[in-house]
């Protein structure tokens, strides 16, 4: 019977709905040809969702959602084997480092680095490249731009390792920086920049006001790579990177003015973690956050061959003492975490096995809101 | 808005009771299931196991796949990245029609569990065409991180191949030799 009355109520509202408002005005013709744009200063809490589409991957994207809306507003289409956006300094364009064919799949390759317009969302002009930037699961370090936002640094494999500078004032190529045995791009000044060596050396590189290379100089061994080795996966906060190795080890890569210097190791492990095979891991597995001092690195549970798997916690320290001070439960499995600047920060998870984009507040751990099919195969999450 | 709630209800119910979209939602499940139950990446691996609270995130203990070349269990897959060319025309060792096998590769060294030998296995990529999408598998055991390239499985191994060059369709996981 209370189907009946329910079915009655919907009746009757569907009946008031659908009556004609007599002496109504017309609604209007909407207008055609209309696109919609993005305000100027993008909101702190935005979040670019790279997207290397590993099932189709000539059609790389970039999708930019509003972590407090949870709005989707919008998205780039990025070529093959698409790494990740490196908005300017500025927030005034995006740059794109794209690898295109001719035929789709074959013909001539053509490497670029497109510029964006990021009210548009749309391509305002392009450098050509050499075309050789390196194919390889999406990491931050694939392109950076240096600190004052002058030369955006792209890494090239082929399998020869060496690193593309752009002038991104003139937007004009300068050149190419052989790396021998070097890979990919940590920006420590505005003229300075660090690859990770396969021995564990670190590669110095010092440019000049026109993006050339003046000193490459390799630091003291600094990793243990046949051991234990970092990841590839550093966060910097002010003049230090972040690494962290597959066992939890810290390692702090100091920027002084005497060179690199690698600060004092710690664990994010204490020994009841190491108990139960706590591990870090993950595609983008460690966020920070300057103002706050914190550190954040995505946990699981697993053996030493786990490194890259995804976890279900987030742990978070304070990285002037070097103890922890949460642990943050993930509704999802998580493989990247970004984290906004902002005084009131959020924290975005995503997976590359799952189109689910959650947003969590940073400073409580609350969820706040899940976005669901946000891209194909979600890599690396950057702020505009 | 009342009102459109109900004529969502009261559409979704009325749907419901047709048997074709029963069998919409029901193709659509029995498509998620087989997806969900294809070997995935290793990072799905790792939340499997993480469900099942298996600390170790080792594959399925209940079926012994080590010997099939389509699966992200066979024996010689220990440190392999990509989709499996046995999927996709090819098999464990040669490339599908129409690609190009890369010269350069990473390595990793696996244990056959049939003769108890470690052997060094080449994961030589077979480029050209767009990636195949069937048989994704990813392991890392002894895999290095991209600054260690030769025993790293996140390079896209089709850089450099002399025609091919960058397109990615699937990858082999050739034997070379005992290891010693």
């Amino acid at each position: 019977m209370r189907s009946i009355a329910h079915l009655g109520v919907c009746i009757v509202g569907l009946m008031l709905a659908q009556t004609p408002v007599r002496g109504a005005a017309p609604l209007v013709a909407d207008p055609l040809a209309t696109v919609a744009s993005l305000p100027a200063v993008a909101s702190p809490h935005w979040i670019w969702v790279n997207d290397f589409v590993f099932p189709h991957m000539p059609d790389g994207q970039a999708l930019l959602v509003d972590g407090d809306s949870g709005a989707f507003l919008g998205m780039l289409s990025t070529g093959f084997s698409f790494g990740r956006l490196v908005p300017a300094k500025d927030g005034k364009v995006i740059f794109s480092p794209e690898t295109y064919f001719s035929r789709g799949t074959r013909g001539t390759r053509t490497d670029v680095v497109t510029l964006y317009d990021p009210v548009h969302l749309a391509p305002v002009g392009e450098i050509v490249i050499p075309a050789k930037r390196s194919s390889n699961m999406p990491m931050m370090a694939n392109s950076e731009l240096t600190d004052d936002g002058r030369f955006l640094l792209i890494y090239n494999f082929t399998p020869a390792q060496s690193i593309t500078v752009v002038d991104a004032r003139s937007r004009k190529l300068v050149g190419e920086i052989e790396t021998p045995g070097c890979a990919l791009v940590y920006p420590t000044g505005p003229r300075t920049f660090f690859s990770i060596c396969g021995d564990g050396t670190l590669l110095d590189v010092r440019l000049d006001d026109s993006g050339h290379a003046t000193s490459r100089e390799r630091t003291e061994h600094m990793f243990d790579v046949a051991n234990d080795p970092v990841t590839e996966k550093g966060v910097r906060i002010g003049d230090t990177w972040q690494f962290v190795s597959y066992g939890g080890v810290m390692y702090p890569v100091r920027i002084t003015k005497e060179g690199l210097t690698l600060g004092t190791r710690w664990s994010l492990l204490g020994p009841a973690d190491q108990a139960q095979q706590w591990r870090p891991g993950g595609l983008q597995q460690l966020a920070a956050h300057a103002g706050l001092n914190r550190l954040y690195s995505i946990m699981h549970r697993g053996g030493p061959q786990t490194h890259k798997d995804p976890g279900r916690e987030v742990w978070v320290y304070d990285l002037a003492k070097h103890t922890r001070i949460q642990r943050i439960a993930m509704r999802n499995d998580s493989g990247s975490i970004q984290v906004t600047h902002d005084p009131k920060p959020l924290l975005f998870s995503a997976f590359i096995a799952s189109t689910t984009l959650d947003v969590y507040d940073a400073t409580s751990g609350t969820w706040l809101r899940s976005i669901e099919h946000v891209g194909t195969t979600p890599t690396i999450l950057v702020t505009p | 808005m009342r009102w459109l709630d109900c004529l969502a209800e009261g559409s979704t119910r009325a749907m419901a009771k047709r048997t074709s979209r029963r069998g919409f939602l029901g193709s659509l499940g029995g498509f998620l299931v087989g997806a969900s139950g294809l070997p995935l990446l290793p990072v799905a691996r790792g939340a499997q196991a993480a469900e099942s609270k298996d600390p170790a995130g080792k594959p399925d203990a209940k079926a012994d796949n080590t010997q099939d070349p389509t699966s992200c269990d066979y024996w010689r897959h220990c440190a392999i990245d990509g989709y499996l060319c046995g999927c996709c025309g090819g098999s464990q060792s040669t490339c599908p029609p129409g690609t190009e096998q890369s010269a350069v590769t990473w390595v990793g060294t696996c244990h056959n569990p049939a003769d108890g030998r470690d052997y060094v296995i080449s994961y030589n990529d077979c480029c050209g065409k767009s990636t195949c999408g069937r048989c994704l598998c990813n392991r890392n055991e002894r895999d290095t991180p991209l600054y260690a390239p030769f025993e790293s499985n996140d390079y896209n191994w089709c850089s450099g191949s002399s025609q091919a060059n960058i397109p990615y369709h699937c990858s082999t996981a050739r034997i070379v030799a005992v290891a010693k």
